[in-house]
């Protein structure tokens, strides 16, 4: 039978209203049903009452909505105590310096890749010499950027040797040094300059040997950088020598004189040895190879320095061009020369200095007693 | 009477053949949902699987429980628009 032939009109609308109920109750029913069949599987699959908790974990769980924490109740900074491993280095960071650090172990960035590249450049060379024991440890122990942090602090350290700053720092060390090695009287305070009336004649002597020693309009107290400190002039410091010792007094006294060489020929071989292999340019003044070398070195152990005292002669032999002479007699003629008149007296106290003149101490005493 | 089912069979099976039976049961389902009649009869169902224990229960049970009451949950104006569109669709076709 076909639709076309359905009467819709008169007593069959009741039975088309009918028709129209019984097709909307089946499609309840099923959609009833497709409920039944969906909950019934989800009893038994066991996933039914999945989200609906019993009220103690309920509690236990709730959301915490309170200033400072987070919805767990924890401190939400927690993580600035945190730390992690550097995996070059296996050592550990704090989370916040984690990435700069990262940044150098690894040799990334721009710096970092420019201290690679030297230290690469600087290996070449060191690989020869026996001195650096410290930084071929560190090649062994993988942990490069340290050692090429170490070596570009030297090597700075070498370009800024001119800098007012760094002759004062090394005033700072020469005393420190000078006092624990010598038997020189080096305790003043170096930072405030000193006051020439409390010294007595051996100090002062002794003093503008080594330092600039101007004495300042204001202060009054004496300078006490080196003596090419650039603050003042060489007529300024000719004055001062002429005003505190006398019209017979040294004009200039060299820099390299027999005070710092005294209390450092040590780190001064060291560096100039370091110089050699890392540079080759022999031609340094041994004065900023002394002043770069004791701000670096002056807390290294003795081992080593005895080490390089072996192997001192023989470098010194190379670079310094040959002068010859026992340690003690070059020592004994030099501290003559400095504290009366010399000033061709420098190319001679590049060798003194890495002679090392032990026994001059005594020696140069003995000649300011002479002198006075 | 036999005019009557036979005429009941011949309205089913144009339902289907048009796809209107699916259409008309997508558009059930979206409005039950919709309406919270789905929440509704869930929370009833959680009733009867208690009552009954969790390993107990079966499509029948559920089926006798839950029908009577989805029958009459429907909202009136679901009910309404769905008997609007059979009523469409019949007229649509019997005058053809």
């Amino acid at each position: 039978m076909k639709m076309e032939d359905m009467p819709l009109s008169g007593p069959d609308n009741t039975r088309l209203e009918a028709m129209v109920h019984d097709i909307y109750s089946e499609l309840v029913e099923d959609a009833c049903l497709g409920l039944c069949f969906e909950v019934h599987r989800a009893v038994k699959q066991g996933y039914f009452f999945l989200d609906e908790t019993d009220q103690e974990s309920m509690k236990e769980f709730e959301i915490v909505d309170q200033p400072g924490v987070d919805i767990f109740g924890q401190v939400y900074n927690q993580w600035k105590n945190k730390e992690c491993e550097c995996p070059n280095c296996k050592r550990l960071i704090a989370a916040s310096r984690f990435a700069p650090h990262l940044e150098k172990c690894l040799g990334m960035g721009r710096n970092s890749s420019r201290i690679a590249n030297r230290r690469l450049a600087s290996n070449n060379n060191m690989s020869k010499s026996e001195s650096d024991q410290e930084d071929n440890d560190d090649l062994n122990d993988n942990d490069w950027s340290y050692g090429a942090e170490k070596k570009s602090k030297k090597r700075k350290s070498d370009k800024n040797q001119n800098s007012p700053r760094r002759s004062k720092s090394l005033k700072h060390k020469n005393g420190e040094l000078g006092g624990s090695v010598s038997s020189e009287p080096y305790k003043y305070n170096y930072n405030t300059g000193i006051s020439y009336e409390t010294l007595g004649p051996d100090e002062v002597r002794s003093l503008l040997t080594t330092q600039c020693g101007v004495i300042s309009e204001h202060t009054k107290k004496m300078c006490t950088r080196s003596q090419r400190c650039p603050q003042h002039t060489d007529e300024q410091r000719r004055a001062v020598r002429v005003f505190l010792l006398g019209p017979s007094a040294p004009s200039l006294p060299d820099a390299d004189a027999v005070v710092e060489s005294d209390s450092f020929d040590i780190p001064d071989g060291q560096t100039l040895m370091s110089r050699l292999q890392w540079e080759d340019s022999p031609d340094i003044s041994p004065t900023d190879s002394a002043s770069s070398k004791a701000s670096t070195n002056h807390s290294d152990s003795r081992k080593p320095k005895k080490k390089k005292r072996t192997s001192l002669g023989l470098n010194s032999a190379g670079g310094g061009g040959g002068v010859g002479g026992s340690g003690c007699l070059t020592g004994g003629s030099v501290g003559v020369g400095g504290s009366s008149s010399s000033s061709s007296q420098s190319n001679i106290s590049l060798s003194t200095k890495k002679k090392r003149p032990k026994l001059s101490a005594p020696s140069i005493s003995s000649i300011y007693d002479d002198l006075n | 009477m036999s005019k009557d089912s036979q005429m009941r069979a011949a309205i089913n099976q144009k339902l289907i053949e048009m796809g209107e039976r699916e259409r008309l049961k997508e558009l059930l389902r979206a409005k039950l949902v919709e309406c919270g009649w789905k929440d509704q009869l869930k929370a009833h169902c959680k009733d009867v699987i208690r009552e009954k224990g969790l390993e107990h229960v079966t499509v029948e049970d559920l089926v006798t429980e839950v029908t009577p009451k989805g029958r009459a949950l429907v909202p009136d104006s679901v009910k309404k628009e769905l008997l609007q569109r059979i009523r469409a669709f019949l007229a649509q076709h019997a005058t053809l």
